[in-house]
């Protein structure tokens, strides 16, 4: 049997965790076209790790004895995020905006592997909040993250026009008085709530992939910002997809794996991008060389070698035989 | 009156860089705001766009929308965007952004995409196009808005003299047809004094800001002893 049959016949037990990296990586493929526009790409990543170091205090707090209905894993991912976010929300200049998201980011890090050695259980311990190892969720969590794709896919169907306004240009969007401070709350808050989720469910190091790898492939293939939100959600989709596929084929950890494919897409659509650049210019050429030729006259001193092809003769050009009779001129291909 | 601003200070933090200033624009006026590099022409264009807070004075807007054309630089050319895309932009307006069931398809589009002869360009990618096409491009932006007034900083810097000349063409055909007012920061004096209705010179170094028509500004000793030769070489400044 190959992996892909082996795959598809053990659905049924991989198919809440496959479908939540799935629905992960469409949110966080959304969402990521935004961190790469405003230049965020430091932000998401210093979220991630702050939502996994909530995690982990959740999971101390209960084994330290707070109610478990307090101390979810999921209610400590979001306030570690929207404690990030507020902590990166403080005004500095913005020389120093790097270093304190820098200092958020390895706050988070450090304070999950410190927190994340203490609580070992049955579905978390600190390599599946770090790089994302979990291969099952559990049924709760699935509904959660179910809900919040389709909450998040409708708040961007609606609110996409906006939010691309104020990323592309906010001085624009502030002289055409759109509501910049609304708009700008409901990305972060988008963006809090979907990175503290999937943290929870995958780990930190795929929710970071999702949010910079997608988009990076999108933003080089689309023609406009609104298909680069598209794109994102399916290449996000399909990395979730794929590489938790990967991971049971080759036995790797699902958090690298997802990863390594979103990282795979962004090379594929790299070399599609620089050959369809290529094809266009070099048909720009032929196109220029074709209305040079047309212009041009060839005879004994047009400047052209003269070469026998056959039972005529051609004339050279660009290594090209072409061949001109009764008022137009052939292309008789490469010498 | 489309825009009136009473004993405006401009500046950061609360302290003035620049002398106050009173003037009043009107429909089919085209204000030129000149002065040497630092002296405080974006800070007064940004004041008046809202986009910062006047230390002192009154700012008051007339009716109908404000254009902005930023500089083209302002632009990520890293993110696609096609002409179409980046003009549709401009028919955006306070709360209405929020309404997904607002018509893509918008003759204000096309009338500015036409107005601004970039309707052959609609589906090229901004990076692709040269300075001049980006120029109109944020101009056809711009006027999508159905603006009364437009407000542009440096929009031919960068530009071949024959490119800047078809961009004050533009602007000085939009005025006479649509009685729009225009303020404009600008370093081509020629075209200035050839376009311009009033000037505003300003020097922060200097305190001086010098507001008034034409005629009056160009024979101004402080604007002839800045700009005097460079006017007489038809040449821009720096």
């Amino acid at each position: 049997m190959t992996d892909t049959t082996s795959f598809w016949a053990s659905w049924e037990l991989f198919r809440d965790a496959a479908l939540a990296g799935t629905f992960a990586g469409a949110i966080l493929g959304a969402l990521g076209v935004y961190v790469l526009i405003r230049r965020m790409v430091f932000l998401s990543a210093a979220l991630s790790q702050a939502a996994s170091l909530g995690v982990a205090a959740a999971f101390w707090a209960q084994v330290q004895g707070a109610p478990p209905w307090l101390a979810t894993p999921t209610l400590g991912a979001l306030g570690g995020t929207l404690l990030a976010t507020a902590l990166a929300g403080i005004p500095v200049r913005s020389s120093r905006r790097d270093g304190l998201l820098g200092a958020i980011y390895l706050v988070g890090a450090a304070g999950t592997l410190a927190i994340g050695t203490k609580i070992v259980q049955e579905l978390q311990d600190i390599e599946s909040l770090l790089f994302g190892s979990g291969v099952a969720v559990l049924p709760e969590d699935f509904r959660i993250i179910a809900w919040l794709a389709l909450v998040l896919g409708l708040v961007q169907v609606w609110l996409h026009r906006g939010l691309l306004h104020v990323s592309l240009d906010r001085d624009g969007a502030r002289v055409q008085r759109l509501p910049v401070r609304f708009l700008d709350f409901v990305l972060v808050l988008s963006l809090a709530t979907a990175v503290s989720v999937s943290t929870r469910l995958l780990g930190a190091l795929p929710v970071f992939a999702f949010m910079v790898l997608p988009a990076l492939a999108a933003l080089d293939l689309a023609q406009n910002p609104q298909q680069a939100l598209v794109l994102s959600a399916l290449f996000g989709a399909a990395s979730g997809l794929g590489g938790y596929w990967l991971a049971f084929a080759a036995s790797l950890p699902v958090g690298a794996a997802q990863t390594l494919v979103a990282a795979l897409l962004v090379a594929v659509v790299r070399v599609a991008r620089v050959l369809g650049d290529r094809a266009q210019a070099w048909q720009a050429h032929r196109a220029h060389a074709l209305l040079e030729h047309q212009a041009h006259e060839h005879g004994p001193d047009c400047g052209h070698e003269s070469v026998t092809h056959g039972d005529h003769f051609d004339y050279l050009v660009d290594g090209h035989l072409h061949h001109p009779h009764d008022g137009h001129c052939d292309d008789h291909g490469a010498q | 009156m489309l825009l009136q601003i009473d004993e405006l200070a401009v500046g950061y933090q609360g302290r003035a860089i620049l002398p106050r200033m009173t003037l009043r624009v009107a429909p089919g006026q085209l204000w030129a705001v000149i002065g040497p590099n630092g002296a405080g022409k974006s800070t007064f264009l940004r004041t008046i766009l809202g986009l910062q807070h006047p230390v002192a004075g009154t700012i008051s807007r007339g009716p109908g929308a404000i254009g902005y054309v930023p500089q083209r630089s302002e632009i990520d050319s890293a993110v696609p965007q096609r002409v179409i895309d980046l003009v549709r932009m401009g028919v955006e307006r306070g709360w209405r952004v929020l309404d997904p069931l607002a018509a893509r398809r918008n003759p204000a589009v096309e009338a500015a995409m036409r107005d601004t002869d970039v309707t052959a360009l609609a589906r090229t990618q901004w990076q692709r196009l040269s300075e001049g096409q980006k120029q109109r491009a944020l101009l056809a932006q711009a006027l999508a808005g159905e603006p009364t007034l437009l407000v542009l900083d440096e929009p031919t810097s960068a530009m071949d003299v024959h490119a800047e000349a078809g961009i004050f063409a533009v602007l000085e055909r939009l005025r006479a047809e649509r009685r729009l007012g225009v303020v404009v920061i600008s370093h081509h004096l020629a075209l200035l004094a050839r376009y311009a209705t009033h000037f505003l010179l300003l020097d922060k170094d200097e305190q001086l800001a010098l507001v008034g028509e034409r005629e009056t500004v160009l024979r101004h000793p402080a604007f002839l002893e800045r700009y005097g030769q460079v006017l007489d070489r038809g040449g821009r400044h720096d």
